[in-house]
Formats: structure tokens, sequence, C-alpha cells
């Protein structure tokens, strides 16, 4: 995952490595889902989360469809 | 405190990753055993070892290893593994940060800050995924 300047540098980097679409967000956007991701990632008492935990997240912030299913 | 959860303290503090005879060393255990459980946190995706090695990678959002993005968060400069776990390093330090990365497609240098738990610079900018969910793991260094 990369940031880009804009959706004219996405495409132009898509055609130069040959790659389909596959989906974007804002850096904004990111900035939630990586609150909510990694909050708890160095406290002495985490614990992995299930499939379904991180599934609700992703969902938690609209980000759901095919592309978005974690299994 | 088991191993997994002393090495991420272990990096935090210190910025370095630890190799599993400073871990034994440390618990008083054999190195084996960490070696092993290393392997089996990294087969659990709850790290990232370098292939055929015991010599950490990633402790998501933390890369062991220099990468395109920067991270000034907590007095230490980090880096990150992606655009998600750069914004991901001040989020799991709990403090502000400032990302430094650059556009893929021109080079051009990026900058992104959070502060006070808000992105107050670059949020604006675009994120782009190009692996769907499931399969980030399938190659999680391109993911």
């Amino acid at each position: 995952m990369v940031f880009l300047r804009s959706e004219e540098h996405l495409g132009r980097w898509l055609d130069r490595n040959g790659w389909d679409p596959g989906a974007s967000m804002s850096a904004a956007r990111l900035h939630e889902l990586a609150r909510l991701w990694w909050w708890t990632r160095v406290e002495p008492d985490w614990r992995p989360r299930t499939p379904a935990e991180s599934q609700a997240i992703l969902d938690e912030l609209g980000l759901t469809g095919d592309f978005w299913r974690l299994t | 405190m088991g191993i997994r959860n002393r090495v991420y303290a272990s990096f935090v503090r210190t910025g370095n990753a630890p190799a599993p005879a400073e871990v034994a060393a440390a618990l008083g255990i054999a190195e084996d055993d960490v070696a092993g459980s290393y392997r089996r946190l990294h087969a659990s995706h709850a790290l990232v070892l370098q292939p055929g090695t015991t010599e950490i990678r990633m402790l998501n959002p933390f890369s062991a290893v220099a990468t395109p993005h920067r991270v000034e968060a907590g007095g230490r400069c980090w880096f990150a593994n992606c655009a998600w776990d750069a914004l991901g390093i001040p989020a799991a330090l709990h403090t502000d940060g400032v990302v430094s990365s650059a556009c893929p497609d021109c080079g051009e240098p990026l900058e992104l800050e959070v502060r006070d738990g808000k992105l107050v610079d670059g949020a604006d900018l675009l994120v782009h995924f190009v692996v769907p969910a499931r399969r980030w793991w399938d190659d999680i260094a391109f993911t």
C-alpha cells in the first residue's frame, strides 16, 4: 500500500507496472483505519484478533465488498 | 509476558529487533526454543521473518529493515512496511508522528503529520491497495 499524489499519478503508476486497479482511499480514511487496526499492537496484554474481529474493523469503516473480504 | 510481546517491547524500547539468542539470554531459556517460537509466530502472522532465517523483518506496523516509509514518532525514527503501517506507528505508540514517504509514480517526497490523534497534514493524499484483502498474506512484503 502506497501514498500517491493524485488519481493521475495512480493511473500512471498502475499502467507502468501493468497492474489492475485495486482499491483507493484518502490518507484521512487510512488514518482512521490505522488507529483502529494498530492501537493495541504494542500493549503488553495484546492478543491476536480473530478474522471476524478484523473484518468488523473494515466493516466499521465501510470497507465492504469482495475486495475487503479477509477470508 | 510471552515471547511475542517481549520481542515487541524490546523493539519499541531499543529500535532493534532482538535475535533469538538475545531473548533466550534474557529469559534463561534455550535459543532453539526461542527460534522455534519465532517460526511459529511467523506462521501465525504475528511477526515476519526474513525467508529461511530467524531474523525478524517485520513487527507490523514496524519494519526492522529500511523502507521508503519513514516515521518519526516517540522520539525515534522508524521504518514502516507500507502506507497503512506508516500511519499505524503513531497509533500503536499513542503519540504524534511525521511520516515521510514518496509518490511511487513521480518520486515527489510526501509528508503526513499526525498530531493529537488527527491527521493534520497529508490528509488529502491518495492511498492505493493493489492486493485484495484475502491475498494480503500471500506475499506480505509485496502487499
